[in-house]
Parts: C-alpha cells; sequence; structure tokens
C-alpha cells in the first residue's frame, strides 16, 4: 500500500543523521548480552530490575482488572438463595473441617509424643500466609504466575507455595510487593517424591502440561500403582515433608523402556487455585527444634485440656510458641477458610499455625 | 500554533507501546495463550516505519528491558530480541514502504519468524527450551494483524497528526 502524499511530506530524509544501523545494533546487541551475562551471573542488576518492577507489575494488576471487576459485580448481584446455599455449604465444611481438626489434634499428639520417643527433632512448625494470583506467565511453554505477595512481606527465595488441595510450585524471583512462582508442571522443574502408601521414593518431573507430572527413573519391579496419592518426601530440602503433590493416574510397563513409564496429575488445582498459601519453613537449629518441640509439646498438653472446655478456640498457648510469630500472622488463618471453599476440604496444612502449635500435618493425619 | 499540537500529541505513541505491553501481559484462555500476537513488535514496526527518527532501536531496547523485567527473563533477552526486530524491518523499510499491504504481511512474517528464531536459541541458552516450533504461531497471528493495525494507526496518527 503507497502512503499518501502528504504522509510522504512527513517522513523525514532518508539517510538521517548519527551512526548507521548497523553500528547501533552493533552497540545495543553488545550492551544487551552484557546486561544479560551480568544478570546470570552478578546480583547487580537486582536492584534495577525490583525498582523497574514495582512500576511494570502494575499492569498484571491492571489486566487483571476486568476479570476482577466481573467477579465483583457477580458476587454483589448474586441472588439471595445462591448466597444463601453458598453459606449453608461453608457451615457444612467448617463443621467437617472441625471434626477433621480434632482428629488431627489427637493424631499430632501421638506424632509428638512418638518423635519424643524417638528423639527425633524433626517437628516442625510451619507457618503459611494467604497471597493472591495477580497473572499467569505470558509465555504459553513456561509454568509460571505471579503472586501479590514479595520481598517487604518476607517472601524468600525458593519458598514452597501450595493451595488448599497440595502443593503448587515454589518461588523463583522475587520483586518487592510481587513474586514469580515456578509451578510443579514446568518443564524445568522436579521435585523429590515418596509414595504415601508405602514410602517408595521417586523424582516427579514436570512436563510442560498443567496437568501432567512424570516419575522419573522408577524400576519396572517399583510398588507403584494407579491411585497412589505422592506426597513431598522433603529430601530436597526445598520442600517440606508430607505435602501432597500428585496422584498417580497410569503406570505403563513396556518391556522396551528400562524404567516403568509413571504419570500422575497434581492435586493442586495449578490452573484455576487463585489464592495461594505460602510456607515458611522455620530455619532453626536441630537444637532449637528439639528445645520448642518439648515447649510445644506441654503446650500441646494444656491445650488439651483447654479444648475440653472451649473446643473451637485456638490454643492458648500459641503467644508463647518461639517460633518467629509477627502478631498478624495469628489472624492470617482466618483468611485461609476463604480458599477452601474450592468443594473438597483440604485445607488442614493452613490450620496448624494457630490451632495447634505443635501440629505439622503427618501423611496419616490426611488420610481418614 | 501546529508546533504546540505536535508536542502534544507524541504521547500517543508512547501510549500505543503501554497498551501494547497491557496486551502482552493480558490473561488469556490457555490454548490461546500460543497464539498471543507480538504486540510491541507490531507497534514498534509501526512507528519506526512512520517515524524512523523518533522510534528506533533504542526505543527497541527499552521496551525489550520492559518486557524482560515483565516477563521475569534475563535483563536484556527481550531488549536484543527487539532490537534485532527493528533493525531489520528499518533495513527493509525504503522496500516495505512501497510494497503492497499483503507483501508487507509478508516480510513481517519472515521479520517476526526470525524474531521469534532468536527467541527460541536464546531461550534455549538460558536454559528454557521450547520443544516445538510451535512458536512460530504468533509471527503468523502478528502477521495477519498487521493490516488492520497499520490502518487504525495510521488513522490515529492522521487524525492527531503525530509527527
Amino acid at each position: 500500500m503507497r502512503l499518501s502524499a502528504r504522509e510522504e511530506r512527513t517522513i523525514k530524509p532518508l539517510f538521517s543523521k548519527g551512526p548507521s544501523l548497523g553500528v547501533r545494533l552493533l552497540v545495543l546487541g553488545v550492551l544487551a548480552i552484557a546486561l544479560m551475562v551480568v544478570d546470570s551471573r552478578l546480583d547487580l542488576l537486582k536492584p534495577v530490575r525490583s525498582q523497574l518492577s514495582l512500576v511494570l507489575m502494575e499492569s498484571y494488576w491492571i489486566t487483571d482488572l476486568p476479570g476482577r471487576t466481573w467477579q465483583a459485580v457477580a458476587s454483589q448481584f448474586g441472588s439471595r438463595t445462591e448466597l444463601i446455599a453458598e453459606n449453608e455449604k461453608l457451615k457444612t465444611e467448617a463443621l467437617l473441617l472441625q471434626g477433621r481438626l480434632q482428629k488431627l489434634a489427637a493424631l499430632t499428639e501421638q506424632n509428638v509424643r512418638l518423635r519424643e520417643l524417638l528423639n527425633s527433632s524433626a517437628l516442625v512448625n510451619e507457618k503459611v500466609e494467604v497471597a493472591e494470583l495477580i497473572g499467569m506467565d505470558p509465555n504459553p511453554f513456561t509454568q509460571r504466575i505471579l503472586i501479590n505477595k514479595g520481598e517487604r512481606d518476607g517472601v524468600f527465595l525458593g519458598q514452597p507455595v501450595l493451595d488448599a488441595r497440595g502443593l503448587m510450585g515454589q518461588v523463583v524471583e522475587l520483586m518487592p510487593y510481587t513474586a514469580r512462582v515456578l509451578l510443579l508442571t514446568d518443564s524445568t522443574h522436579s521435585i523429590p517424591v515418596q509414595v504415601n502408601r508405602n514410602g517408595l521414593r521417586a523424582i516427579a518431573s514436570g512436563t510442560g502440561n498443567p496437568e501432567r507430572l512424570e516419575l522419573r527413573h522408577v524400576a519396572d519391579t517399583a510398588d507403584i500403582k494407579e491411585g497412589d496419592l505422592l506426597v513431598s518426601s522433603g529430601l530436597g530440602q526445598r520442600f517440606p515433608a508430607g505435602y501432597p503433590v500428585a496422584t498417580v493416574k497410569e503406570v505403563i510397563h513396556d518391556p522396551g523402556q528400562p524404567f516403568a513409564i509413571v504419570r500422575a496429575v497434581p492435586t493442586a488445582a495449578l490452573n484455576r487455585s487463585r489464592y495461594v498459601l505460602l510456607v515458611f519453613s522455620d530455619a532453626r537449629t536441630p537444637e532449637q527444634r528439639a528445645a520448642d518441640a518439648a515447649q510445644a509439646e506441654e503446650a500441646a498438653a494444656r491445650a488439651q485440656q483447654g479444648q475440653a472446655a472451649q473446643p473451637t478456640q485456638p490454643a492458648p498457648t500459641n503467644g508463647s510458641h518461639p517460633a518467629p510469630a509477627k502478631p498478624a500472622e495469628t489472624a492470617k488463618p482466618a483468611e485461609v477458610a476463604k480458599p477452601a471453599t474450592t468443594g473438597r476440604p483440604a485445607a488442614h496444612p493452613a490450620q496448624p499455625a494457630t490451632a495447634h502449635p505443635a501440629a505439622r500435618p503427618s501423611p496419616t493425619g490426611e488420610r481418614h | 500554533m501546529v508546533a504546540t499540537r505536535r508536542r502534544n500529541h507524541g504521547w500517543l505513541v508512547w501510549f500505543t507501546f503501554v497498551i501494547g505491553l497491557l496486551l502482552s501481559v493480558a490473561p488469556m484462555p490457555q490454548f490461546m495463550e500460543i497464539l498471543r500476537p507480538l504486540w510491541v513488535a507490531l507497534l514498534l514496526a509501526f512507528w519506526c516505519l512512520q517515524l524512523p527518527d523518533k522510534v528506533g532501536m533504542v526505543t527497541a531496547f527499552a521496551l525489550g528491558l520492559a518486557e524482560d523485567v515483565l516477563y521475569g527473563t534475563l535483563l536484556g533477552h527481550n531488549a536484543l530480541i527487539l532490537t534485532l526486530t527493528v533493525f531489520l524491518v528499518l533495513s527493509l523499510a525504503p522496500r516495505l514502504r512501497l510494497f503492497h499491504m499483503w507483501q508487507q504481511c509478508l516480510t513481517l512474517f519472515v521479520v517476526l519468524g526470525v524474531m521469534q528464531l532468536a527467541q527460541l536459541w536464546l531461550s534455549a541458552l538460558t536454559g528454557n527450551r521450547q520443544p516445538t516450533l510451535a512458536l512460530l504461531l504468533p509471527a503468523v497471528v502478528s502477521a495477519l494483524l498487521w493490516p488492520w493495525i497499520s490502518y487504525g494507526l495510521r488513522g490515529l496518527r492522521r487524525r492527531y497528526n503525530i509527527n
């Protein structure tokens, strides 16, 4: 299409001043490559990036606005009967969860005592915080999401992220008020897992498909079958142990292959969850942890006595617990209840933070 | 009078770039994600053809850095790619201006295809290999969008006399 004569006049002279195109490409290209090398090797550019992200990350928020508004409007005009029905459902769910929590308390008690007998210091008390999803990575070949909590909220690199049903991934990039989370199903991600039924260890690698994980190097004779729950084994020192990761969907024994092909479906709703939980595992030394465990057991005993009187209240000994807990955090699990409205009641990883100081959801506690 | 009017409307170029950046991160259904047009590259191609002395490789570099922060890639990754794209467009500019629309589309498809291949190489270097050649699809979609973007922005430019 030819330009009109009027536009032709406005076009600037063909040979503009300044360096030629090739020179400019060379300079900018070298600059870009230098930037990439520096950014991949050193931490020099981190402040630049976080300053830029302060402004730029707003664009995820802006592009998310229509959807958010639509939801707000929909909930505003949601019919009364719908709301009543939802309310009923939530009440039932809350009751159910309370029931489970009581059972969990007993199991935790037992667990604490057994661990004490074993002289084990593995009693870890994990704190969680709720974050909201603000965007998906636009690159279709990666599985990453953005959440609305960042460095200023205490999020750290490598932090595990879960939703109400299981592990979702880990934090890979920190910005002041946002963070990027690499999901379990990204093709560059792997997580050490074990079969909940028999403790068989394996490594679950992402495939790039949000509904599929693959278990690597599982022997053909290994005892693993369809429907097995895979929980994190904690061996990678990154994810806490015992959180559900995936359920085995199919096991293919191909005589031509050295290993069995095991496919699993993540239990977390990786591409549907709007609220995620950030896990703060503690960085205490084993000695500290052992001391804390002793205190925690005492507290648990006291809590049990207190529970007889008022079963729905959080343990009164919460404040005395030595884990670094800001006062604000104690209020958080109230919000945790919100995201757990997804039908299947499975929010217990969130509960131990307040309800039971010594509680870590053990695999046995999750399967009633 | 004319001079002030000109100065007042130069921001529209930047406004279109902001819109382009927003569009390039706007949430889309999963299956359409792979077809997402290369908005920023298209806008850069248009403006560097129309206003070669205002929008050029430095602009592309800056926008590329912005994309890098948005996408979480290494700083300089998208900057390099967009600079290369603008370089190709600028070196083809005298011809592109004379081409028919369909020829422009075809040329842009090639340019954007080269851009996507550079993207593939760089992401492979940084350890994020994309398994398929499906990454050429955005180039196709963008080339098909070019006539509309071109007409639309030309209308905008004429209306506000952006120079």
